[in-house]
């Protein structure tokens, strides 16, 4: 039944869509900033005239930043973090919900509070860090993978899910005389593409942005990953040149680099976004009913 | 007792590996905290170290650097609360009434995005539109006349922009979970309120809003459970000594006193008095919720 509209409902869509188009582009224009100066000519970018639109068109600062070493080097250690901490951390969560959504099993309930309690309390900065250096994994990438394999969260999530499945699916199993480890990667891993698929995001796009680690136990430059990289030129840089003589500024990353340094760095979740986005959600969701 | 044991032998080598990592490097650091009692020396470490009792607490609430360290995250937490906390709640209001499927489709895609952008992308993103010698925002100060704002390096603005740079990044994706919580009430309510002749905006204030209102309670009460988190890495990244006086909150004071200056166990204390209080603001949010809205985390 449409009602008709009357001047008052006007007035409220004219509001509210005004509010979201200021929203989206509150948002993207920071975006389109640093892109346009990342390809614009130099001359433009110098003299700050550069707005959201690029002045001239040139790749050749883009093809500068993703060629230099430090970029490639960075972006290389970055992925390889990623990679080899997602999949080791989704197969310990894995191994470790499973057992944790039988309740029934004695002690599986103790060991479930000792698991939360840690999202509560933790021993803070130091003792980590103080633990990774007795580990002798400073300037190690384990550093950035082995702390981050459990996520209490995640593994929450996947507790729920796995409680959820139905219990039909292993009683036939079991009295086809199936073994436990048989019936999780056989039966009940290949049923929760979901919620790994969703896991696996969170774990990925965790360890992808995690500056904190990097910051507290890596120093060899060699070993620097993107994140740290991106605050070296651009942060740090721009911190630097307060104090500077335009000499020793000639020195530092130019304007157009660092732009170009952040979107070449901002690409790689740009790719996945769609995916992160669409089981980003419903990971949020199923987090937030049952966490 | 073993029957059972070896009855779920599988199950509890399945948990094997995950319990090892916890109590490595979860609950060892928790063993760690205990040098917040010491003068923890490191060539001599926990065993070694001589005990000092509570001299470390001393030391911190006598430091008036510590006392503004609180003040810090205590003000920027405040003011994060305050003004970012209803924002999502009004953007998912908002959104519910947008019609237009494209529309609030390409708004949320938008609004979305900066959740999954690291800290440093984000402060790399507004140091650039920021900077006073040629940024975008000041440039346009200066065409209205201004002079330019050197945003990240003047105390008096400082915590303003650590506020809104952090609703600018989250403001967007937290209005998922009260997005979700609309879509769960009942589409009756709103036809019966139509057909007694309510308005949009009074559907939205007397259907929707109490609709979610269980849900902005806990979300509530969650938050000010946070309050001591001022936002630790987001800081990390944007300051810089000039803005101490405003912008050290306790995260980024341990991680200076600790890694920078190398006070190993006066930084734990701090650290650990910063868990503690965490700890004690989650329980009795988590009391408060159960007994104002019957819902709870656990």
């Amino acid at each position: 039944m449409l009602k008709k509209r009357n001047a008052k409902d006007w007035l409220l869509d004219g509001f509210i869509y005004l509010f979201m188009i200021a929203l989206a582009v509150m948002t993207l224009t920071p975006f389109l900033n640093l892109l346009a100066k990342s390809v614009s000519e130099e001359w433009a970018v110098v003299s700050g005239k550069v707005t959201i639109l690029p002045i001239g068109f040139q790749l050749e600062t883009l093809k500068f930043v993703v060629t230099s070493s430090n970029f490639t080097s960075s972006l290389g250690i970055s992925a390889l973090v990623t990679v080899i901490g997602t999949v080791m951390a989704i197969l310990l969560t894995a191994v470790t919900a499973y057992p944790l959504s039988k309740p029934q099993i004695p002690g599986v309930s103790f060991i479930l509070i000792l698991f939360v309690f840690t999202m509560l309390f933790s021993g803070g900065i130091i003792p980590n860090y103080l633990l990774i250096r007795e580990l002798n994994l400073l300037n190690h990438l384990g550093s950035l993978i082995l702390p981050g394999m459990i996520s209490v969260f995640n593994l929450l999530v996947m507790k729920s899910y796995f409680e959820g499945l139905p219990e039909a699916l292993e009683e036939s199993a079991k009295i086809d005389g199936a073994r436990t480890f048989t019936i999780l990667f056989r039966i009940i891993l290949p049923i929760s593409s979901p919620v790994i698929a969703t896991i696996s995001l969170f774990y990925a796009v965790g360890y992808w942005n995690d500056f904190f680690s990097a910051m507290l136990y890596i120093s060899d430059p060699a070993l620097k990953t993107l994140q740290i990289y991106l605050k070296d030129i651009v942060i740090n840089a721009d911190l630097a040149a307060l104090g500077m003589s335009p000499d020793d500024m000639m020195n530092l990353p130019g304007e157009g680099v660092r732009a170009a340094a952040v979107i070449a760095s901002t690409v790689p979740i740009l790719c996945v976004y769609p995916f992160l986005q669409k089981y980003f959600v419903k990971g949020v969701l199923i987090g937030s009913v049952k966490g | 007792m073993v029957r059972q044991i070896r009855q779920h032998w599988e199950m509890y080598l399945l948990l094997l590996p995950g319990i090892l990592f916890m109590l490595l490097f979860k609950y060892t650091p928790m063993y760690g905290v205990l040098i917040a009692f010491q003068d923890f020396n490191i060539f001599s470490g926990i065993g070694g170290s001589p005990w000092v009792g509570l001299k470390q607490f001393e030391k911190l609430f006598h430091s008036p650097e510590f006392l503004q360290v609180l003040v810090n995250t205590l003000l920027i937490s405040f003011y994060k609360i305050v003004l970012l906390f209803p924002l999502p709640i009004l953007i998912a209001l908002l959104l519910n009434e947008v019609r237009i499927l494209w529309f609030k489709k390409t708004v949320q895609t938008i609004v979305y995005l900066p959740h999954f952008l690291s800290w440093v992308i984000i402060t790399s993103l507004f140091v650039t539109i920021l900077s006073p010698s040629g940024g975008m925002v000041n440039e346009l100060i200066k065409m209205f006349g201004g002079s330019p704002i050197a945003f990240f390096t003047d105390n008096s603005v400082f915590r303003s922009l650590v506020v809104f740079t952090a609703g600018w990044k989250e403001s967007g994706w937290n209005a998922i979970i009260f997005i979700a919580a609309i879509s769960g009430i009942e589409q009756e309510q709103y036809e019966a309120a139509e057909i007694d002749g309510a308005g949009r905006i009074q559907r939205m204030l007397h259907i929707t809003l109490p609709g979610i209102l269980p849900t902005i309670v806990l979300m509530f009460i969650l938050r000010i459970g946070n309050v001591l988190e001022a936002g630790t890495e987001q800081i990390l990244t944007m300051y810089n000594p000039i803005v101490y006086a405003t912008g050290d909150v306790i995260g980024t004071y341990v991680y200076r006193m600790g890694l920078g200056k190398l006070d190993y166990s006066f930084s734990t204390a701090v650290g650990l008095f910063n868990s503690v209080v965490g700890f004690l603001l989650v329980i009795f949010g988590n009391q408060m919720s159960k007994k104002l809205v019957k819902r709870s985390i656990w």
